[in-house]
């Protein structure tokens, strides 16, 4: 799986989630709140997305992201590193 | 705790892979269970009522505690003339009320309580609850609709969330206490049916609502407000009126909330509001009349609690003095308290999750009982111990819970380096 398939499934999440939104017009700079997305819309997104990549990253990872390109970077990371997540 | 197991939280398994609903998820049992020790620490068993010093069930036999958790804020669950009249209720009128509220579950017991509070609350009507989450959740979904938008203060309580999930409505959060982020938000969905929510005193903060402001910001955008004085009602305020009373806002406050548990120390909850508006809710809070009504027991203890408030405001002003001396002398051991102002003082640990468990661990072994907090409750950032003080805490018994967060907190904090130069 690419890095742009990654993102293909999270702006999909997003448009579900943010209403008016057309996923091909989404920005991987901004973050999901420039979108529209509050909280819990952004949990959302995120489980949808791992759940149909079949990767699990813990929450406590995904708060140090700033903008979409972060999450669609490291949930692509986990993907392809047979999704396990890197110790410190 | 493991490092994997430290990882993750409970924001983690809310939406599950297992293939039947009737599964948990697997990944969530097995957390569940490496983290059994840390979280040995939640659903704790008192062997006697809520105090400022309890008696805990351990392993082993029992344990004294000196218990800063409790929401009894006026230390009145022992209350002689409270259990009497609760007594007397379950005399006159039997274990339960036998009926929904709207169809047969009201007795004089409850008319009078209804009054009683609407006096105490200044408005009009009043709509009792057998639950105080379940009467913001109907509230909430009972006043806003799809297509309404929710500004909904960041740490609002999760009922009235919940409740706005089930209505429909959209939420847009904005930033705790920031009237400016409140312009904002209500700014960026100007021209739908708008409605505030917050908190009067935040339960994981101690933090009053910013009423003046926000409200100056809601009447600028001609938007009305509910607040949830589930933790400040009874103890806010000159007659205990709660936050809103506090700041001199009732005529411009659209809602007051409040339940019946906490400084009460019975169970349920009631929505105050203008006659029109609770008759209203009275048909579209589903969590009224498609559930029984709260048994005379618990509604006589409530009506005598208001009694005893009367007379006994030496609680209220007690209430306030330990609160501001528990709270200085934990500053002044360079401990972080967040934003509290009020009897309900966050012990501030920070990222170090697995050091908050520890240290609760190591707090009770030494007698004192306070609440961990973590993520996401708190912001990750934000780990901490909620403690509480009531009235009925002497000056000896907070020195001593003093002296136990000095002895077993403070040194593990500074060896981290996560304790502040001491003040003084
Ligand atoms: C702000 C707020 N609203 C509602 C509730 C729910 O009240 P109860 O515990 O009476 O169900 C709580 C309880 O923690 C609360 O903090």
């Amino acid at each position: 799986m690419t890095r742009e398939e990654v993102l293909a499934v999270v702006a999909r999440h997003l448009a579900s989630s943010v209403d008016g939104l057309d996923p091909k017009t989404i920005d991987p700079m901004r973050s999901m709140k420039d979108y529209g997305a509050n909280s819990l819309d952004i949990v959302e997104v995120v489980s949808g997305a791992m759940r149909e990549l079949k990767v699990k990253v813990p929450r406590t990872e995904l708060n140090k992201l700033t903008n979409l390109d972060g999450l669609v970077g490291l949930l692509y990371d986990i993907k392809s590193n047979t999704g396990e997540l890197a110790k410190p | 705790m493991s490092w994997e197991a430290s990882q993750f939280s409970l924001a983690d398994f809310y939406y599950s892979d297992s293939d039947s609903p009737l599964t948990p998820p697997a990944d969530y049992v097995a957390w569940r269970r490496d983290t059994a020790w840390a979280t040995s620490l939640y659903e704790p068993v008192l062997c006697d009522p809520a105090g400022p010093i309890n008696r805990l069930r351990t392993a082993t036999g029992e344990q004294r505690v000196i218990n800063m958790t409790s929401y009894g804020y006026l230390g009145l669950v022992r209350h002689p003339k409270v259990i009497a009249a609760a007594k007397q209720a379950l005399d006159d009128y039997g274990t339960g009320a036998c009926g929904s509220p709207i169809l047969s579950g009201k007795s004089t017991l409850y008319q009078a309580l209804e009054i009683k509070l609407s006096a105490l609350t200044g408005y009009p009507a009043v709509l009792l609850f057998n639950s105080g989450f379940g009467g913001a959740l109907g509230c909430a979904a009972g006043l806003m609709r799809k297509g309404d938008v929710a500004v909904v203060d960041a740490r609002a309580h999760i009922s009235m969330v919940d409740g706005l999930k089930v209505g429909g409505a959209k939420i847009a959060f904005f930033e705790h206490n920031s009237a400016r982020a409140l312009d904002e938000v209500l700014s960026a969905h100007n021209g739908a049916r708008r409605l505030i929510f917050v908190d009067g005193l935040y339960s994981m903060d101690g933090d009053l609502a910013d009423l003046p402001a926000l409200i100056a910001v809601a009447e600028s955008h001609g938007v009305g407000i509910l607040v949830d004085e589930a933790h400040s009602f009874l103890c806010c305020g000159n007659t205990g009126g709660g936050v809103v009373e506090h700041f001199g806002m009732r005529a411009k406050v659209g809602v007051q909330y409040g339940t019946l548990s906490k400084a009460f120390s019975c169970g349920g909850g009631f929505a105050a509001a203008s006659t029109d508006l609770i008759d209203y809710l009275r048909f579209y809070a589903n969590t009224y009349g498609f559930t029984c009504a709260m048994p005379p027991s618990v509604v006589a203890a409530a009506s005598a609690v208001i009694d005893v408030m009367q007379t006994e405001t030496w609680r209220r002003a007690q209430l306030w003095e330990n609160a501001a001396y528990f709270r200085t002398q934990l500053q002044s051991l360079g401990i972080n308290t967040g934003e509290s102002t009020s009897y309900v003082v966050p012990i501030v640990v920070g990222e170090n999750r697995a050091l908050l468990y520890q240290l609760g661990h190591q707090l009770r072994e030494h007698g004192l009982f306070v609440t961990p907090v973590d993520y996401p409750t708190v912001a990750l950032d934000q780990a901490r111990f909620r403690a509480s003080v009531t009235a009925l805490h002497t000056r000896a018994l907070l020195d001593q819970a003093l002296q136990i967060i000095e002895d077993v907190f403070v040194p593990a904090m500074r060896e981290k380096g996560l304790l502040r130069a001491r003040a003084m």
